[in-house]
């Protein structure tokens, strides 16, 4: 029994270890162990990545700013060999400003920092509270200024005062779209800059001090998130913000005017992204806390210091050891069948992209349509992998028609649909039918019910957010997941499946 | 249901778990298993050793070998396909002789050329080996099986699974094709599985589909005490089958033919735990006391009187009467 006494020893060793630097975390730096209820503060970062060659990079990009009216900590530039100057004026907002003569090879720049979101409360910079000159867009030609004038002065006769002014001209630009006069007036910019321009010149002109902003929406961690825009204006003595579509819960202002955010020289294969996180604020608290007494040990064990990026896709890869305890305790202590080992939890990821019901209806939607038409191609006598072949083929066909279907009706459905990893759906498939030939329709339908069982367990274990927050904060845990995966690797007790299996047996035996 | 797991315990009833740990991966090294899993080897072993075998007719390794298949198959007495690395009877089509326009399945069906031709293929391209490797065809010797069980079988060829530990052989049965098992001696697909005395090789008590059972489903016929013929014989050839091998848990499965007697038909590394319903017992004790027996300076027929001792001393009156 020395493998035995060698297994539970390893356990036992993993285990200390990772209480040990778990206990440290939480009672020497106060980690806290529940994921907080406030997420007010965002992680954002602007992530640049390019090719040069050889010439002078100039690379420009708005970055946040801090202001009485808007908060932004804990900057961070990675700059690599450039130059880095910030530039900032009251008009526009702040630029980092990037430069390089001779740079070579594909390189990385980024910026990081903490925000917290404002709201359609939050009150608007102080500049904005001075009165705005009446005076017509400068950049029209004669004849739209006479046109813009008539067009004002009609707007101001409808109205009864600047409040309903400021209503009446965002109802005329942004709702009837149709009316002709404004496509006349629309300055040459891309949407929705176009009508956000001349929404902002049309309120000066009137005395009210309007601006077009430029920023994020901060609605969900996003790997990819686009800019937006939108009117910001003062009336009345009061603050308000004018946003296309629904406004927003929190967003954060970047900048101002009509300038791209972005703007890159001398450069190719250009992807700039940006990304944002929401933060447990009490939690980042701790890790600044943590991040200012020098380098701990403990910071070796910590996700924080990666690119927000980077932190997203562990995020998910953290919480896949979970789901695979999951799967080992399934099989070992309760024996139920699954097609391949660590199939359920592919396709427990897989839902993650789908939602749990969701996921549910689409695979068994996807494997049924499949099987049928494995069945036909059985009569076909095809040889084995152009038959998987045909099959994964026809799977994306039916991806694709469902969510031409789901489109009219549920948009996020369709969508998410086209992520469904289809090669998992193969050989699902495949091996379902094989099982259904060589055993029975019931052995079949047995082993896809458990998987699915298993997926949808493993899916509420890796989506389960207190699960996530653990493993994300204290990665260390992931050595107790492998401690106890050791010890079910030497049980050798009955397992419940075999309780039902043998049970004549034990009525035998009691005899 | 705590009542039925302290039954199992006190029947010492063994489970895949312990049976993977205990007996698979401590006796069983991977290197080793090739020798079973690839059923040309295996016959090549037991030749060696002097263990009958069916006749091996030949190969269909690759596609080229393909025109070989008509004269292969072109055999009066018939013959029988299988997959070299097949696993649980799967991907094996019996063939009863030439009829017009093609062969005689064991189901009494016609089977064109084509059809088995697709047959092969599908072999080759690994549709039944273990884990979906390119396999090879065999084409052997279909056994003509012996009238004593006749009476409680139903179309197919029944064969005997002994189990063997460390050479010692420690419990069998015999398992007998069904309607519902389409003709295979097969469990999982319904076949009946029936307990032997090991000492004497009489039959005792049957299961079928994880349940008891007295009688054989379609016939009707009592199970237990049928006498299996050369019985000794085949308990030497289980024992001699760790010697060729060396793996330490084995289950030989064996045929009795009508005019060649008992041969081997393939050995299994990792062989089911369901003999334990048909002996009505649970074999831990017996298990136990196999690995911890002396096996020093015995042979294969030194064992076999080793097992039979062991055999009377562990198992319980009332599973043997």
């Amino acid at each position: 029994m020395t493998s035995t006494f060698h297994t539970r020893l390893l356990a036992l060793v993993l285990t200390v270890i990772a209480l040990t630097i778990f206990g440290i975390k939480v009672f020497q730096y106060n980690y806290p162990l529940t994921p907080g209820t406030q997420t007010t503060t965002w992680d954002f970062e602007i992530y640049l990545d390019f090719d040069t060659a050889n010439q002078p990079v100039r690379i420009e990009t708005f970055i946040p700013s801090n202001s009485d009216t808007r908060r932004v900590s804990q900057e961070q530039y990675y700059n690599g060999a450039f130059g880095l100057r910030l530039e900032s004026d009251d008009e526009n907002g702040r630029k980092a400003i990037w430069t390089y003569r001779y740079p070579n090879d594909r390189k990385v720049l980024r910026y990081r920092a903490r925000l917290e979101g404002e709201t359609q409360r939050s009150p608007l910079p102080a500049e904005m509270h001075r009165p705005a000159d009446r005076e017509p867009p400068a950049s029209l030609n004669d004849l739209e200024r006479q046109a813009f004038l008539v067009w004002s002065s009609d707007m101001r006769r409808r109205s009864a005062d600047d409040d309903s002014l400021a209503e009446l001209i965002l109802q005329e630009i942004f709702v009837q779209k149709d009316a002709d006069e404004i496509e006349a007036l629309l300055p040459v910019l891309p949407p929705p800059l176009d009508r956000l321009t001349l929404a902002a010149e049309a309120l000066q002109s009137q005395g009210i001090r309007a601006r077009v902003a430029n920023g994020v929406y901060l609605d969900e961690a996003r790997r990819r998130t686009e800019v937006q825009h939108w009117l910001e204006y003062h009336v009345d003595g009061r603050d308000k913000r004018y946003f296309i579509g629904p406004d927003p819960k929190e967003f954060f202002t970047v900048w101002y005017g009509t300038e791209e955010m972005i703007r890159a020289d001398g450069v190719f294969d250009f992807e700039p992204q940006i990304s944002i996180q929401p933060i447990d604020s009490s939690a980042s608290d701790v890790v600044r806390k943590a991040a200012r007494d020098a380098r701990t040990p403990v910071e070796l064990f910590s996700f924080d210091r990666l690119p927000v990026t980077t932190q997203l896709v562990y995020q998910v890869l953290i919480t896949i050891p979970a789901g695979i305890v999951l799967l080992v305790f399934m099989r070992q202590f309760i024996g139920i069948e699954t097609l391949g080992t660590f199939m359920p939890i592919l396709i427990g990821i897989a839902f993650r992209e789908t939602a749990l019901l969701n996921g549910l209806i689409l695979f068994t939607m996807l494997v049924a349509l499949g099987l049928a038409m494995r069945f036909y191609l059985e009569k076909l006598r095809l040889l084995l992998v152009p038959r998987l072949a045909v099959v994964l083929i026809f799977i994306v066909i039916c991806m694709a028609v469902i969510a031409q279907v789901m489109n009219g009706a549920n948009m996020r459905m369709g969508l998410s649909i086209s992520l469904f990893p289809m090669v998992i759906l193969t050989m699902t498939i495949e091996r379902m039918s094989i099982m259904w030939e060589e055993y029975s329709a019931e052995d079949a339908i047995k082993a896809g019910a458990g998987s699915m069982l298993v997926a949808s367990l493993s899916y509420l274990v890796m989506t389960n957010k207190h699960i996530e927050y653990l493993l994300f904060n204290f990665p260390e845990l992931l050595l107790i997941l492998m401690a106890l995966c050791l010890l079910m690797g030497k049980y050798t007790g009955l397992r419940l499946s075999e309780i039902f299996r043998f049970r004549e047996l034990a009525k035998q035996a009691e005899k | 249901m705590i009542g039925t797991w302290i039954a199992l315990r006190k029947a010492g009833l063994l489970g895949i778990n312990e049976r993977n740990l205990r007996l698979v991966n401590d006796l069983n090294p991977r290197r080793l298993m090739r020798l079973v899993n690839d059923k040309t080897e295996t016959k090549r072993l037991a030749i060696e050793a002097g263990i009958p075998t069916p006749e091996l007719y030949g190969l269909i390794r690759n596609p080229l070998d393909m025109r070989n298949l008509e004269k292969l198959l072109d055999k009066p007495d018939g013959c029988v396909i299988k997959p070299a690395n097949g696993s649980q009877g799967n991907g094996i089509q019996v063939i009863l002789g030439p009829m017009r326009g093609g062969w005689r399945r064991s189901n009494g069906q016609r089977a064109l050329f084509e059809d088995l031709k697709f047959h092969v293929n599908n072999i080759l391209s690994g549709m039944y080996s273990l884990s979906g490797q390119p396999d090879v065809a065999m084409i052997e010797y279909r056994v003509k099986f012996d009238e004593v069980f006749d009476p409680i079988s139903f179309g197919g060829v029944p064969d005997i699974r002994i189990i063997v530990l460390r050479g010692i052989p420690f419990v069998a049965m015999v398992r007998l094709p069904t309607a519902e098992s389409d003709g295979k001696a097969n469990l999982h697909k319904g076949g009946v599985g029936v307990g032997l005395d090991l000492v004497s090789g009489r039959t005792m008590h049957g299961m079928q589909n994880g349940k008891t059972t007295e009688i054989h489903p379609d016939t009707a016929n009592p199970l237990s005490n049928f006498n299996v013929p050369h019985w000794d014989a085949m308990l030497l050839m289980a024992a001699k089958a760790y010697d060729v091998t060396g793996l330490g848990y084995l289950g030989a499965d064996i045929v009795l033919d009508k005019g060649k007697g008992p041969l081997l038909l393939e050995l299994n590394a990792r062989p089911g735990l369901a003999i334990q319903i048909a002996n009505r017992m649970g074999i831990r004790p017996l298990v136990n006391a196999a690995l911890e027996a002396n096996i020093d300076g015995l042979d294969a027929e030194g064992r076999v009187e080793l097992a039979k001792k062991l055999y009377r001393q562990h198992v319980p009156e009332k599973v043997i009467a």
